[in-house]
């Protein structure tokens, strides 16, 4: 049997109380505990960034977390980006810069630019690159991303 | 999905206590290596002890012993700790070039070291500044080199029931420049191929390699040349590092090319802490 174990926390803004699984990622309790989907799944194992989300601020691989570690703390994912209806400007700088084709690595890609902004907020072609080199874009999107970022940088 | 209990730690008496009676335990800090680990059937745990929320553990601090690491600081926390970056610069940039960001947000030093890598990115910038690990177990502390640490792929000193406290740069800091230079296929989020830590110590240096054999191992027919020989033609010196690696081949290079490669980074390291 699977053991269960409850955890509050806080996501996008609102107190949760859950049972997660042991054994469960913080990832696979996002999309199907929260059923929040806009967090993706690509290999599990830290390498491409589509899981990235903001605990505490900062951001992490939600695959390489555990569903149970989230106790106490504060979780950010993609959907806690847009505020009453309004996207965030740097998901509409993603939008007029076409920063993607697929979408499948966005939510993960603006999750790490939105921490990189936050501590960062004018940040070179160089400290993007740092910051989203554990996102990976097989669109081949980067040059755009890059764009839309400095883009939402200096707005 | 995977099966196992856990048990989040406030004490280490907790730890210690929940490793004496549990087989099959595993001490969870960062997760990074654990958890890819475990999805790949490398670790079996039936317990995870998560020893993150420790207030002993999360001690970052620089005193006259040294600077203090302990085990659940993470990577991102090393890289950025501003004494790390006077004095210890071969460790900021190990600890810099382990993974991602967001990776470097969860990881921690003592992780990387436990899970023993030859290639492990903070090792050898460890030997370079002569580091020290406190190892704590249930009724014993004992301290020891980081060269002692490693014993093998994967394997290091510590024993049952055993963890790594913390890690020591200690004081004097050397009074000279540092450098880790590393040579992987893509320019992040890679494992060495080869890594050279080189600390320079008022004329003298010290010199360690990582990915080349089964622990990081330190260039002592280098440093020996420089240190005792004065040898100062940095091509041929660079050469001795031949005599104290082992590499093999694997997806990463060749045992040719880790030949080759290491011994560029040590003369390139040499230029930039000895100067031209
Ligand atoms: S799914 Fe988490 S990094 Fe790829
Ligand atoms: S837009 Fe398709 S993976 Fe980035």
């Amino acid at each position: 049997m699977t053991k269960k174990v409850i955890v509050n926390f806080t996501v996008n803004g609102d107190h949760e109380t859950r049972e997660a699984e042991v054994g469960q990622t913080l990832l696979r309790f996002i999309r199907e505990e929260l059923h929040l989907t806009g967090t993706k799944e690509g290999c599990e194992i830290g390498e491409c960034g589509a899981c990235t989300v903001l605990l505490e601020g900062k951001p992490v691989n939600s695959c390489l977390v555990l569903a149970v570690e989230l106790e106490g703390k504060e979780l950010v994912t993609i959907e806690g980006l847009s505020k009453n209806g309004e996207l965030d400007k740097l998901q509409q700088a993603f939008i007029d810069k076409f920063a993607f084709q697929c979408g499948y690595c966005t939510p993960g890609m603006i999750m790490a630019a939105k921490a990189l902004l936050d501590r960062n907020p004018n940040p070179t072609d160089q400290d993007i690159n740092v910051a989203l080199s554990g996102n990976l874009c097989r669109c081949g999107a980067y040059q755009e991303i890059r764009e839309a970022i400095k883009a939402s940088a200096i707005k | 999905m995977l099966s196992y209990d856990y048990v989040k730690c406030s004490d280490l008496k907790q730890v210690f206590d929940v490793l004496q009676i549990h087989d099959h335990a595993y001490l969870l800090a960062g997760g990074t290596d654990l958890l890819v680990g475990m999805r790949g059937g490398k670790f079996a745990p039936r317990l995870l002890v998560d020893i993150k929320g420790l207030e002993e553990l999360k001690v970052l601090k620089e005193n006259a012993a040294g600077i203090t690491i302990g085990a659940a600081v993470t990577l991102n926390q090393v890289a950025a700790f501003e004494p790390i970056v006077k004095s210890a610069a071969p460790l900021a940039a190990g600890a810099h070039s382990v993974g991602s960001y967001p990776i470097r947000n969860r990881a921690t030093l003592a992780g990387n070291l436990c899970n023993a890598s030859p290639a492990a990115d903070t090792a050898a910038p460890l030997y370079s500044l002569a580091a020290v690990i406190n190892l704590l177990g249930p009724d014993k502390q004992r301290s020891m080199p980081i060269g002692e640490f490693f014993l093998g792929p994967g394997k290091t000193a510590l024993q049952n029931g055993e963890l790594v406290h913390s890690i020591l740069i200690p004081k004097p800091y050397p009074a000279g420049k540092g450098v880790y230079l590393k040579a992987s296929r893509t320019g992040s989020v890679d494992l060495a191929t080869v890594g050279v830590a080189v600390q320079s110590w008022g004329g003298k240096v010290r010199i360690a390699v990582g990915a080349v054999a089964p622990t990081p191992v330190r260039a002592l027919a280098v440093e020996k040349a420089v240190n005792e020989g004065g040898e100062k033609d940095w091509t041929k010196v660079a050469k001795l590092v031949h005599d104290d690696i082992s590499p093999i081949t694997d997806l990463r290079g060749s045992r040719e090319y880790r030949y080759h490669i290491a011994e560029v980074l040590v003369r390139r390291g040499l230029e930039l802490t000895m100067g031209v």
